[in-house]
């Protein structure tokens, strides 16, 4: 497409409200080149999740814009006017959730091998190839033909972004995927992020695991407010934040160390 | 007062022959009640506004009156306002058909509900278009999910269906009735038809709690 | 068509007597319900077998079993078998009883049974006795969930109160039977009988649905 530094994604000005009072992102500006993991932190209620949300195109927004490697991907002239969303461009990205909204009536493999086969046309017999080796990958090929429910969470986030990755997006989105799991099961789902990210998958990730976002980020954004507060490679906006807001979040999230 | 069931079994045809009708008329009704019922269900989360409003004027009266009623409506007025005779047959079938419609119409509504937000999100995040997250993705859960409920209204059709012969169709309740009067052992005969409804009802209601745990467990997410 | 509607021929008195009729025998019905379906719920639960069994036994007699068949029943098998023979609507009003009672029964041991076990866990953990946990956790819990589903049975036993009309009870159903062979007029008859019925359930069904939204509102 464009040269290496061209951004892959380009959010510009973006607001958005749920109802008339409540404005969740005011006036979000953030770039994200080609190749970056960037992960999202702050407060609850400050945005986070509406922003991939937004980028996702799951969510209307008031104004604003994104492109996507350099096409426009989602805008709205101002408040009261209709969101237009390339749904072309939606077909790249991939979203993982939070309480991995498989699809309970359908097996494993049925999982994977529906987007590719319903979307894009492919037979069924490639698709299931293509979902069994995923599955090995991420150590589920036992796992194939059960039903969600007979999953630990573990195995059904990995399963999840599995079946986000049959589709080969350009761009993962990982929303708090960690949140809802047993804390003895939090370290199989990053070890197959960690995996992604050894392969380049650009990726934006919000999470509370500071842990987990020193390891894998290759930029932070701190969000508070709907605004974009710090921004920065992670040494500096987990290690030494040069705002204030961030530092007292910093402080607060990693209290029990110190 | 001494009790004598074997008079009985003079009549062991005549209750076959009326617990043939009140089963046929039951599985008529269930199939093409269902049917309307799913379509019904539709119609109440349409986005038309008018198709809306008419689906719920049909199943709130429906629900608000008594099957009796529904079921004399059609068989003396419906005859009169399309001036053609109906059957016995045809007229119970009508009234139960729109009976069964109206109720299943609430339980498909209920599930095509019950299939959350997140879903929708997971269908858009994986770029399924329209048609693929109704066929392949809500239609199914949906359905699954009204599996039980469906099973709960075949019992309440099979027992509201007992109504017809009061309107002189000859199920299983009127010819019970029937040789209640002739023998005049309404101890033996009435109890030997309520236990002929319930050793049918009983088997089909336990049947609902299974169905019902194992796909709740199965949906669980 | 050819048939000339004339609504003026129904005379609405008859059918606000049997409006009157069916109410009380609504009420009636819906006392015994409401009361003794209490108790009978507690021997549903019952850990011993003697007691729960025919509890058990009875519910599901008159939920397995058609309204009219019990009330057809009722009316001509309890004078022969018990030799007594009560008033009409005497009758009308235990057999609509006894059938309320049933499904309000199984409507109090479901409620029963749904209170979350962390409910009763945090009653023991603040050293609440068995007494206590039930008389403040589980039943102002358990009393609190089944009102939706005990209106929603009290509009189903004030519909199927018209079966009593087959049993020569003065009822709504039956006035609007005997009116509508007296004149002719079945269509107007049936249609404002039945509008009628509808003007009654439908407000206590809205009540129903909004008590429903009210609780998932407040649960979630």
């Amino acid at each position: 497409m464009t040269s290496a530094s061209a951004p892959l994604v380009s959010i510009r000005a973006l607001h958005k409200s749920y109802g008339p009072h409540i404005q969740v992102l005011k006036g979000l500006d953030i770039e994200m080149k080609p190749g970056e993991r960037v992960v999202v932190i702050g407060p609850s209620g400050g945005g986070k999740s509406t922003l991939l949300r937004v980028v996702m195109g799951l969510e209307k927004i008031d104004s604003g814009s994104v492109t996507f490697g350099g096409r426009p991907y989602i805008s709205s002239a101002g408040a009261g006017a209709k969101t237009v969303i390339d749904t072309e461009v939606r077909r790249s990205i991939g979203m993982v959730f939070q309480h991995y909204t498989l699809f309970p009536h359908l097996s494993v493999v049925q999982n994977l091998v529906l987007a590719p086969c319903k979307v894009r046309g492919e037979k069924k017999a490639s698709a299931v190839r293509r979902a069994e080796a995923l599955l090995e990958r991420f150590g589920l090929a036992a796992k194939a033909n059960a039903y969600p429910a007979q999953l630990s969470g573990g195995q059904k986030q990995r399963v999840a972004i599995a079946r986000a990755l049959m589709l080969d997006p350009k761009l993962m989105l990982f929303d708090e995927v960690t949140s809802a799991l047993d804390p003895e099961l939090v370290a199989e789902v990053e070890q197959v992020i960690l995996q992604l990210a050894g392969q380049d998958m650009p990726m934006m990730i919000v999470t509370h695991d500071m842990w987990f976002a020193k390891n894998i980020a290759s930029r932070v954004i701190f969000c508070a407010g709907g605004v974009v507060v710090e921004d920065g490679p992670p040494e500096q906006v987990l290690g030494a934040p040069r705002e204030e807001r961030t530092r007292e979040f910093i402080d607060r999230v990693f209290h029990i160390k110190q | 007062m001494s009790l004598d069931f074997s008079v009985l079994l003079l009549f062991q045809d005549a209750l076959v022959l009326g617990l043939w009708t009140t089963i046929k008329l039951t599985l008529i009704c269930v199939v093409l009640g269902s049917s309307l019922g799913f379509l019904v269900g539709l119609a109440r989360t349409a986005p038309s506004a008018v198709v809306r409003g008419i689906a719920s004027v049909y199943v709130e009266f429906f629900r608000g009156t008594p099957v009796l009623i529904q079921l004399f409506w059609i068989f003396f007025c419906l005859p009169l306002i399309l001036g053609v005779e109906l059957s016995n047959l045809a007229s119970g079938v009508i009234a139960l058909t729109l009976y069964m419609g109206a109720i299943t119409s609430e339980t498909f509504r209920a599930s095509l509900k019950s299939v959350g937000r997140e879903q929708m999100d997971a269908c858009i995040a994986l770029g399924l278009p329209r048609h693929v997250q109704v066929t392949s993705v809500i239609l199914p859960q949906a359905v699954l999910r009204a599996v039980p409920t469906l099973l709960s209204n075949c019992v309440s059709l099979f027992k509201e269906s007992a109504l017809v012969s009061a309107v002189g169709m000859a199920d299983l309740m009127f010819v019970g009735q029937n040789i209640s009067n002739n023998t005049a052992r309404p101890v033996e005969v009435l109890t030997v038809v309520a236990l002929i409804y319930f050793a049918i009802a009983f088997p089909l209601t336990r049947a609902v709690t299974l169905v019902e745990g194992r796909i709740l467990k199965k949906l669980a997410i | 068509m050819n048939y000339t509607f004339d609504f003026n021929a129904v005379s609405l008195r008859p059918l606000i007597e049997g409006l009157v009729v069916t109410l009380e025998l609504t009420v009636a019905a819906n006392l015994i319900g409401v009361v003794l379906g209490f108790p009978l719920a507690l021997l549903l639960m019952s850990r011993i077998v003697v007691i729960r069994w025919p509890a058990t036994l009875f519910v599901e007699f008159f939920r397995c079993t058609p309204a009219i068949v019990q009330i057809v029943w009722f009316f001509y098998c309890v004078p022969m078998l018990f030799n007594v023979f009560l008033g009409s609507m005497t009758m009308g009003i235990l057999a609509l009883g006894l059938n309320l009672m049933a499904f309000n029964a199984e409507a109090y041991r479901a409620a029963i049974q749904a209170v979350p076990r962390e409910q009763i866990d945090a009653g023991i953990a603040l050293g609440l006795n068995p007494l206590q946990r039930v008389v403040y956790i589980v039943l102002p819990n358990a009393l609190r969930a089944s009102v939706p589903v005990l209106l929603t049975n009290g509009i189903v036993i004030f519909q199927q109160s018209a079966l009593v009309a087959i049993v020569a009870v003065q009822d709504l159903m039956y006035q609007a039977k005997t009116l509508a062979t007296e004149t002719y007029r079945p269509i107007e008859t049936f249609t404002i009988a039945a509008l009628i019925y509808f003007a009654v359930s439908f407000p206590v069904a809205q009540v129903v649905g909004w008590l429903e939204r009210r609780r998932q509102v407040l649960t979630s």
